[in-house]
């Protein structure tokens, strides 16, 4: 604030004002008009054949404009505000983000200063406006060359490793663009120093132009593109976020060939501005695997660049590879950082869908998986019959119409033992509540691991096996453990049908907390001391819950942050499917994330999310003793009911206790 | 007089046990129906299996070059002429992977056909019923033989107790059947086992598995012994192979190996889903945990609760001593 | 190389096993259907063969109308063409009455091999195969893990008790029961199912095949074990709980 109210100080001076040479030759036009000319053809040998082949890949079948609401405010607040841009990297967040508003103040300027090359100017440097525009525009230009001066700095003396390239060599193409626009704030800045007779005026205009005509070129020629078309890129997003689009048609399988990749892909993948957010937050590429978000889009830049959008060539193979594709965990981080709205989700999980709905994926644990869905209906592979087993054990109520809630178990509640003490838990919370609830005998697993892995045979087939069940118990409601289940139900089943309503059992913790024994109270004893809460990625980023289950905790125990969390969280490994597959290439995703659980100090890890419970539960073990506990928040919330007489129902030591707290409340409930 | 007939299977010239099961179960059914036993099996009437077919009045022993090694063809037009031979009521087979590859054959033959796997038999309402399970054990079923005698049945190994082998002062004839090389159109090659260089879990019939209640490195070969007395292969869950403990190869699980073993023991193994699944399809599950709560107990045939430290060299020694 | 592979269509291996009101059979409602485990292997074999040798895989199955679907699956996993053997009534009929339904169906085809699985998972009575074998009068082998082409004709890998294995030289034409396991099944894909829908599938009604019915082998009754899978806890100090799992691993696990 300071700077722009000198600013306007200064401009009160008397003298202090933009220079401009005060006439111009006939051949001083030509030549300016005959390097304009050589710098647009320049800049449309290149922006030309990106327009072209953009337009020439296949439409988006489901794009919709409207409604516009959304689209102009994610213009407004990603483009103009740059606030994606600062929030997730203040510093050079900032900086970048004084490039861009520089440029915007000097698109008047730039065409002034044009202009007056033929003796057309139309900002008079003396009159009122002129005088305080160009002064404004030299308060951005001053931010501009600090800020691009200070990017330079950071690239290549402070060299993030995210920033390098694949072979960890730097960019020297943003050297010389940093160099050209610092090059053309300075000559802009020069100009306010010399008189407007001389030479010096006449060569800092020309040294300005000349500055300008070659950046222009050189734009589309590198990843400076994102200039012009990642605010389209913005624009035109899928909405929703990681939003799998519907196959097109009988033969669309997903992305398979060049012919596959649809308009906004491709101006999503000429938009990439090379910044490496993407994995700089992406735990398969944090932990040694061979997948890297950015070099997927870089790679299908490169399969664009050499064969086109009507080529069948494999998009698997030369420039990007089948391996990289399923170690994805679908965590959502690269789309969510992404500040020029690349939607890297439908790009990795298109590329999934391609090799396996055609076949071409062939993995032992993937096809184990797929024959478990298609087979046992749920992704263990377990029988139909240990679920029933446990619904019977358990005294939980089947569903037929008349309770308000149908508890969604998932395959982790009805098979998994953790998973399984989790619904306990919160079936005596809703036991407590007096919530009405039932189950399903016919419940199947949502498909969300093949979604994710890009079987639609599978997905389709439990998608609308269980819509059928659903219509057919007549269920409004469903409260499920399980974000994945969440997420495909609430999102994803839409393909295919209208899903009942559905919320995260945390949601519904949350909106009951205040007929819940608090810790406080007579009941409550219980206390989980400090408790980190891990943000489950499908319930943070694709669910944008975040506060409810901290709630919970907060009740109980005293919250703590990882340094990731909330939509900075760091997955547990499992998501996209990764669960069910086999041994992990480099560090287990898993075990990075306890680590940074662990290094809070705190005495216990709150998980909302049967999959990643059951992740830590495995990273943990390797801990050994002294390892924090790891609690479910419907467990933290279950453990200060009245009649609870431990304060930790952890692990299977205390699932005693869990038996004994089920017969009271039954008991309770039958007096 | 009717006759009930058993073929038998012999090792090294003497009738294996499951062969001893289906003789006892075919004097059983001798003597409920009053019929007389006729055994019969490949070799040479001098063998010394032939003099321990105590119970039955006719033994043959069907003798021909090109019985010597088993094929479909050679024992069916075998079997079949003996049979024309003795016109049995009731042929009996110990059901075992050579009796399942000829028997529907040679049934198809005299136009029969084979109730096989039989558990048990009982007579009622004047006909036999025999005992068949379905749906892997989850069902039973009764069946009869609608046609006119001989009546074929194999039965399933344990599902008869053998007796103790008599002796015989019958002496064993001499069957020669007539084969022609040129009616077997298939060329057996010798057996083999598999070579076992690499740990192959999938297809080893005993399992001895190990997971966190080890506590240790150190207290692994306390399970190896284990595995070692039963003639197991040493199987871990996941915490103890990513502890590098044992080798990858040797993990259960999800992200591990699939098993299908006959006796899956698994010690200080909690039972998480990712170990669960790798090992559902065990026959028979063993489970030693201290605590008796752990969900491994919810899929085990049998369980100990008790320190494994304690349990599993006591285990150790008794199954040497079973041993011998 | 054609190839003719026989599938049954069985109930999901864990569904709900009710008897049904006349005793006779399992009661079908609410039971979902599959194609039967070892016959997916067999399939696979098939499938892999063609891959290495060119031909033709031809699914062959017996059943009511609800059979069509696994027919279909097997046409999407890759099959050429399935033939259906149409009978709501084939429960009438016992193995040798299916085999010959089959032997009837698939004569004039002159397959060079015929794969099934070792096994259905309801019956279990591992025989359909090895009859059809008989009734075309071609040879056979069962238990069979792996197949190669060899100059005479295949040679096939059988497994036999106890880790044994053994290498059969057979001719073709010839009918392979196929073991479960050996291979990786192909999961199903959505462009499999696509293609699929254009396969010929030949539709053939049982009562036209002129097989008699007239069973050799009765299924009187079914009925539930009396006693379901518990686990047996064996007490004591560990020295009586060793001995007590002893004994247990001699006399009825039988692994000792």
């Amino acid at each position: 604030m300071t700077v722009v109210s000198h600013i306007f100080a200064i401009a009160l001076l008397p003298g202090f004002i933009l220079s401009e040479p005060l006439h111009f030759a006939l051949a001083e036009k030509l030549v300016l008009a005959v390097l304009i000319l050589a710098s647009a053809w320049l800049f449309w040998q290149r922006f030309g054949v990106v327009v072209r082949r953009i337009r020439s890949a296949r439409k988006d079948a489901d794009f919709r404009l409207f409604p516009l609401g959304k689209r102009i405010w994610d213009f407004f607040w990603e483009v103009l505000c740059q606030a994606k841009v600062i929030r997730e990297r203040p510093l050079p967040g900032l900086a970048h983000a004084f490039v861009f508003w520089s440029f915007l103040a000097f698109a008047l300027v730039t065409t002034n200063h044009v202009a007056t090359g033929f003796g057309l100017g139309f900002l008079d440097p003396a009159g009122f406006f002129g005088r305080f525009y160009f002064l404004f525009a030299a308060a951005f230009a001053i931010a501009c060359a600090i800020s691009i001066a200070g990017l330079f700095v950071r690239r290549f003396l402070v060299r993030p490793v995210w920033l390098a390239h694949k072979d960890h060599s730097v960019s020297w193409e943003s050297g010389i663009i940093a160099g050209l626009i610092f090059l053309l704030m300075v000559t802009y800045l020069g100009a306010f120093f010399v008189p407007d007779t001389g030479l010096a005026v006449r060569l800092l205009w020309w040294a300005h132009t000349l500055t300008l005509l070659s950046f222009l070129p050189l734009v589309p020629h590198t990843k400076h593109l994102h200039l012009i078309l990642s605010p389209a890129t913005i624009f035109l997003s899928r909405g929703g976020f990681s939003r799998i689009p519907p196959l097109a048609d009988d033969d669309d399988f997903g992305l398979v060939t060049g012919k596959d990749l649809t308009q906004l892909t491709a101006l999503q993948i000429y938009s990439c501005v090379e910044c490496g957010r993407c994995t700089e937050h992406c735990p398969a590429a944090n932990t040694g695997k061979e997948l890297n978000p950015r070099e997927i889009i870089l790679g299908l830049r490169g399969y664009l660049n050499e064969f086109g959008t009507a080529s069948d060539e494999p998009l698997l193979g030369r420039y990007n590879s089948q391996q990289a594709a399923f170690q994805c965990t679908t965590c959502g981080s690269c789309e969510f950082q992404c500040p020029v709205g690349i939607e890297h989700l439908p790009v990795i999980v298109g590329l999934r869908r391609g090799a396996v709905n055609t076949g071409e994926w062939d993995d032992d644990h993937g096809g184990k998986l797929f024959l478990a869905l298609e087979r046992n209906g749920n992704a263990l592979g377990m029988a139909h019959s240990e679920r029933e087993k446990f619904i019977t054990r358990e005294e939980l109520p089947i569903f037929d119409g008349s309770q308000e809630y149908c508890l969604w178990l998932g395959c982790m509640g009805g098979y998994d033992p953790k998973g399984r003490e989790i619904i306990r838990s919160f079936v005596e919370v809703m036991r407590f509540l007096g919530t009405s609830y039932g189950v399903m005998r016919r419940e199947k697993c949502t498909g969300d691991p093949a979604r994710r892995l890009g079987n639609d045979l599978v997905f389709q087939q439990l998608a609308e096996a269980n819509l059928e069940t659903l219509a057919q118990n007549k269920v409004k409601k469903i409260v499920s453990i399980c974000p994945h289940c969440v997420r495909t139900i609430a999102e994803d089943w839409r393909a295919y049908g209208t899903p009942p309503e559905i919320e995260h059992h945390s949601e519904f913790l949350a909106r009951h907390q205040a007929r819940l024994p608090g810790s406080g109270s007579a009941a409550g004893q219980s206390s989980t001391g400090t408790t980190v809460f891990h943000d489950p990625c499908y319930l943070g980023r694709y669910r944008n819950v975040y506060d409810e289950p901290r709630a919970i905790i907060r009740e109980y125990g005293t919250l703590v942050e990882a340094e990731r969390s909330h939509e900075r969280s760091f997955c547990c490994g499992a998501g996209g499917g990764l669960a069910f597959l086999g041994e992990e290439q480099g560090a287990r995703v898993s075990e990075t994330r306890v680590e940074q659980l662990v290094s809070t100090g705190a005495s216990t890890i709150g998980s909302a999310c049967p999959f990643c419970n059951t992740m830590f539960r495995d990273a943990l073990a390797s801990r050994g003793n002294g390892a924090p506990q790891l609690l479910d928040i419907a467990q933290i919330a279950a453990a200060a009911l009245p009649g609870i007489s431990s304060a930790t129902p952890a692990d299977s030591l205390n699932h005693q206790v869990n038996h004994q707290a089920n017969n009271q409340a039954n008991t309770q409930e039958n007096p | 007089m009717s006759t009930v007939l058993v073929f038998l299977e012999a090792k090294s010239g003497v009738p294996t046990r499951i062969s001893l099961e289906a003789f006892a179960a075919a004097a059983q059914l001798a003597a409920s129906s009053g019929a007389q036993l006729a055994a019969a099996m490949v070799g040479s009437a001098s063998g010394p299996g032939f003099a321990l077919l105590g119970g039955a009045s006719q033994i043959f022993a069907l003798e021909h070059l090109l019985l010597e090694h088993y094929t479909a063809d050679g024992y069916t037009a075998a079997y079949a002429q003996l049979i024309a031979r003795v016109q049995p009521d009731y042929v009996l087979f110990p059901h075992t992977y050579e009796v399942r590859d000829f028997a529907p054959r040679l049934a198809t033959r005299l136009g029969r056909v084979l109730i096989s796997d039989v558990t048990g038999f009982q007579a009622s309402a004047g006909q036999i019923l025999f005992m068949r399970q379905l749906f892997q054990g989850k069902l039973n079923g009764h069946y009869h033989a609608a046609s006119p005698a001989p009546c074929l049945i194999s039965v399933q190994a344990g599902a008869f107790r053998a007796d103790a082998p008599a002796a015989t002062s019958v002496p064993a004839a001499t069957f020669a059947p007539e084969l022609e090389a040129s009616a077997i159109r298939t060329q057996p090659g010798e057996p083999f086992r598999a070579a076992a260089q690499t740990v192959d879990l999938a297809s080893a019939p005993l399992l001895v598995s190990v997971g966190r209640g080890i506590k240790d490195e150190a207290n692994i070969p306390l399970v190896q012994e284990l595995a070692t007395a039963l003639g197991a292969e040493l199987a871990a869950s996941r915490p103890i192979c990513d502890a590098g403990w044992l080798p990858m190869e040797r993990q259960v699980g999800s992200s591990g190996q699939t098993v299908a073993p006959k006796l899956y023991l698994a010690v200080g193994i909690s039972g998480a889903i990712q170990h669960l699944v790798g090992m559902k399809g065990s026959q028979c599950v063993v489970a030693i945990n201290k605590d008796e709560n752990a969900p491994i107990f919810e899929i085990a045939d049998y369980g100990i609760v008790g320190d494994l430290f304690e349990v599993v060299p006591a285990l150790t020694a008794a199954v040497r001593k079973a041993k011998g | 190389m054609k190839i003719i592979v026989a599938i049954k269509q069985v109930p999901e291996r864990d569904a709900r096993i009710r008897i049904d009101s006349a005793g006779k059979w399992i009661a079908l409602e609410d039971i979902e259907f599959r194609m039967n485990e070892s016959d997916a292997y067999a399939l696979e074999e098939a499938l892999l063969l063609r891959e290495a040798h060119g031909g033709e895989v031809v699914v062959l199955s017996a059943g009511p109308e609800r059979v069509g679907q696994t027919i279909r699956e097997a046409l999407a996993k890759g099959a050429d063409r399935g033939i259906h053997i149409v009978s709501d009534a084939l429960s009438g009929y016992d193995a040798l009455g299916v085999a010959s339904l089959m032997a009837a169906a698939i004569r004039d085809e002159a397959a060079d091999l015929i794969l099934t699985g070792l096994q259905s998972d309801d019956l279990g009575l591992g025989q359909t195969g090895v009859i059809l074998a008989e009734l075309l009068g071609i040879c056979h082998a069962s238990l069979i893990l792996k197949i190669e082409k060899s100059d005479s004709g295949i040679r096939v890998l059988r497994e036999l008790e106890d880790g044994w294995f053994q290498h059969i030289d057979m001719s073709t034409p010839a009918l392979l029961t196929i073991q479960s396991g050996n291979t990786k099944l192909r999961y199903a894909t959505l462009m499999g199912i696509k293609k699929a829908k254009t396969k010929d599938l030949r539709v053939v009604e049982a009562a036209a095949l002129g097989v008699s019915a007239t069973p050799c082998v009765l299924l009187d009754s079914v009925a539930l074990p009396s006693r379901q899978k518990t686990t047996q806890m064996l007490t004591g100090t560990p020295a009586e709980a060793a001995a007590k799992l002893v004994e247990k691993l001699q006399q009825e696990v039988r692994v000792l």
